[in-house]
């Protein structure tokens, strides 16, 4: 009885012929390649030249690897492993989909606690008084939930320098966010005296006093100006808010510098620090000189 | 219900003619700042008879015969510039010295940078204050001079008597600090919240336009709005708009100031209140106010608001001087040198002041000898 082929061996068969035709006419490709190369180089250098010999080195090299890996490929026990593993190539894709799914999903749900936590912060405020408690909400915020990703452990050669970069951002916006306050807080004594003003303007309509002169309104507006401005400036709020922007501009300023001087280290100019030294070192020399002069005249 | 009534007809008219003067008064007004303005300040000639650094001592030419023996020095704040008492001519206290035969020399602290941010208290008192007083002191051949400081110099001045006043005959504070405990000024309220570390750290010298800023904030409604309404409804006056770009040009000419004069100032002084106390130190000696024996006249502005009344008035019951006078001049910081009226009853007066103190063997027989309770201390105010 005629021993029947089995399906494997079959598609075995017709992929070792595959193989091999296709061995076979990539060999002679780069041969005929190679020998057109020759050709077109004969007039101008000399087929024995170095170049010439080593790029034919390596055409020969890759022909022959080919053929070994085609030759591998006919082999009946390589090609059913070759084709088992394709077979379990979809498992491996979909455990590894599922696994980037997973991680996304879990992601996905951090960032909707985070976005749940964003109204927490702003709870105690609740955005009623949205002009006046705008910057401190988001300066909450910020703290609470964004200034941390500027405060990720940064890894490798570069760490120290994205540090920086991260400490100067970080600083750039709580500076940004208080300096806001302190506008906001400047500006409240012209929003209030205008509204003083109306409210003065409407009893002297009552009382039939309205002056003809506009000048006098300027008047009136620039005293009741000043008087809010004082208030203002003996506030708690306002002192406080005055040494917060302060503070937090000469952090960025300094966090700025850092970068800054990570820049300039690179170039040939001297960096703050260099001519600080230097400062200091001609100020102690200084005060030596004079010193001794003074001790010499007496 | 009657409906209360609205001149609005009249308002209308007024505000039309009022338009037609401010396009009359736009039209002269280009004629006055097209045309060339006399805006030179501190015009009053001076030579340079000493530099130390940046730091220069200028020696003001006589305009008439010098009546008092003893020079005077003046020393002004690290703040703005000396130029504020010679602002122009027929409205300058240098004008005024002069004219009252006082031979006068003034510190010019120049425009510290970035090698000056580690001078501090005791360079500027016992370095540069000392080596100017020195050179006075041995070109007249005098053991004393007179000193008179201004505002932060008024303080500098005040050390500097308690740390050598063997060398310091008479001694002038005007509008001076001296205690800063006190709420009434904004600028002692500010200081207390402020980190003056982390400001001389990280900007080594505190920049004059920050400081500038900080001073027009003091006010904002009349220092960067009313004025210059002021000035655009009198800039068809060349003589208003000469005054008052004099002026801009004193405000905003604005030195930095030495890092760590700032932290110091504001530290040992805005904050802890020790010179008042008797225990600040400078240069490693402990500032001690009894020790300041020679006469003292203390002016103030009563409207100051840089530096209020409480700020400067304790100075006269804290010094060891029987001959102590307090001066309070209906004005503010900058009136007291400036303005018309201040002219007559300010430098004037402290001309006078000097000549009654310059020959001590002819007056001081005449004199009767002071009284040597803190009760009978002279406190002048002007009304």
């Amino acid at each position: 009885m005629k021993k029947e082929d089995s399906p494997d061996e079959g598609s075995q068969d017709i992929l070792a012929t595959w193989m091999k035709s296709t061995g076979d006419i990539w060999g002679n490709m780069l041969h005929a390649w190679s020998d057109m190369g020759s050709f077109l180089n004969t007039p101008q250098k000399s087929p024995n030249s170095e170049a010439e010999s080593s790029k034919r080195a390596t055409l020969d090299a890759a022909q022959k690897s080919f053929q070994l890996f085609s030759k591998l490929l006919l082999n009946p026990n390589v090609m059913e492993s070759l084709i088992k593993g394709a077979g379990a190539l979809p498992d491996i894709m979909v455990k590894f989909e599922q696994s980037s799914l997973n991680s996304f999903l879990q992601l996905q749900q951090k960032w909707l606690q985070r976005a749940n936590s964003l109204g927490k912060s702003t709870e105690a405020f609740k955005f009623e008084d949205l002009d006046e408690n705008a910057f401190r909400a988001w300066a909450d915020v910020y703290e609470q939930e964004f200034q941390k990703f500027f405060n990720i452990p940064q890894l490798g050669l570069t760490r120290f320098h994205q540090e920086k970069v991260n400490r100067a951002l970080d600083k750039y916006t709580i500076f940004q966010t208080t300096f806001g306050e302190f506008l906001r807080l400047l500006y409240l004594p012209i929003s209030h005296s205008l509204t003083a003003l109306q409210d003065r303007m409407g009893q002297m309509v009552e009382e039939e006093e309205l002056p003809e002169d506009a000048k006098i309104y300027y008047q009136m507006w620039i005293k009741i100006l000043e008087g809010h401005y004082m208030t203002l400036f003996q506030s708690p709020e306002y002192i406080q808010t005055l040494g917060k922007t302060l503070q937090s501009m000469s952090e960025f300023t300094m966090a700025r510098n850092e970068v800054l001087e990570d820049m300039l280290s690179a170039l040939p100019i001297p960096k703050q620090k260099d001519l600080d030294d230097l400062y200091h070192e001609l100020y102690i020399l200084k005060k030596r000189m004079k010193m001794l002069e003074k001790k010499a005249e007496e | 219900m009657t409906q209360p009534k609205i001149p609005v007809d009249l308002i209308l008219s007024k505000l039309a003619e009022e338009a037609e003067k401010v396009q009359e008064r736009a039209q002269k007004a280009s004629d006055v700042l097209l045309e060339p303005l006399d805006t030179q300040i501190a015009a009053t000639p001076y030579e340079v008879v000493y530099q130390d650094d940046r730091v220069k001592l200028k020696h003001y030419l006589p305009i008439t015969a010098t009546k008092l023996k003893t020079p005077l020095l003046v020393v002004y704040a690290l703040i703005n510039r000396e130029t504020m008492l010679d602002l122009q001519p027929g409205r300058s206290v240098v004008e005024t010295f002069l004219a009252h035969g006082i031979d006068l020399y003034m510190i010019d602290w120049g425009y510290p940078t970035g090698k000056d941010k580690f001078l501090g208290f005791d360079d500027h008192i016992n370095g540069y204050m000392d080596t100017m007083v020195d050179f006075i002191r041995k070109k007249h051949n005098l053991e004393k001079i007179n000193l008179m400081g201004i505002c932060m110099g008024g303080t500098f001045c005040v050390i500097y008597s308690a740390l050598h006043s063997e060398k310091v005959k008479n001694l002038i504070t005007t509008v001076t600090p001296t205690n800063f405990d006190t709420d009434k000024g904004l600028l002692h309220v500010w200081m207390q919240g402020l980190d003056p570390d982390l400001l001389v750290d990280t900007y080594g010298n505190i920049s004059g336009d920050v400081m500038n800023f900080g001073f027009l904030l003091l006010n904002p409604a009349r220092l960067m709005l009313d004025k210059y309404v002021g000035f655009f409804e009198h800039m068809e006056n060349k003589s208003f708009v000469e005054n008052f770009v004099r002026m801009e040009k004193w405000i905003f000419d604005s030195p930095d100031l030495p890092g760590e004069v700032f932290r110091k100032f504001i530290k040992d002084c805005y904050q802890k209140n020790l010179l008042i106390q008797n225990k600040l130190e400078v240069g490693g000696r402990r500032v001690d106010l009894k020790k300041i024996s020679m006469p003292l006249i203390n002016f103030y502005g009563k409207y100051d608001h840089l530096v209020p009344p409480e700020a400067c008035e304790l100075l006269t019951q804290k010094v060891g001087t029987q001959d102590a006078t307090d001066v309070r001049l209906d004005t503010g910081h900058i009136g007291i040198y400036v303005s018309s009226k201040c002219q007559k009853e300010f430098a004037p007066k402290i001309a006078s002041w000097l000549m009654e103190r310059d020959e001590p063997k002819r007056k001081q027989s005449k004199r009767r000898a002071p009284a040597r309770k803190p009760a009978a201390r002279k406190r002048a105010r002007r009304k």
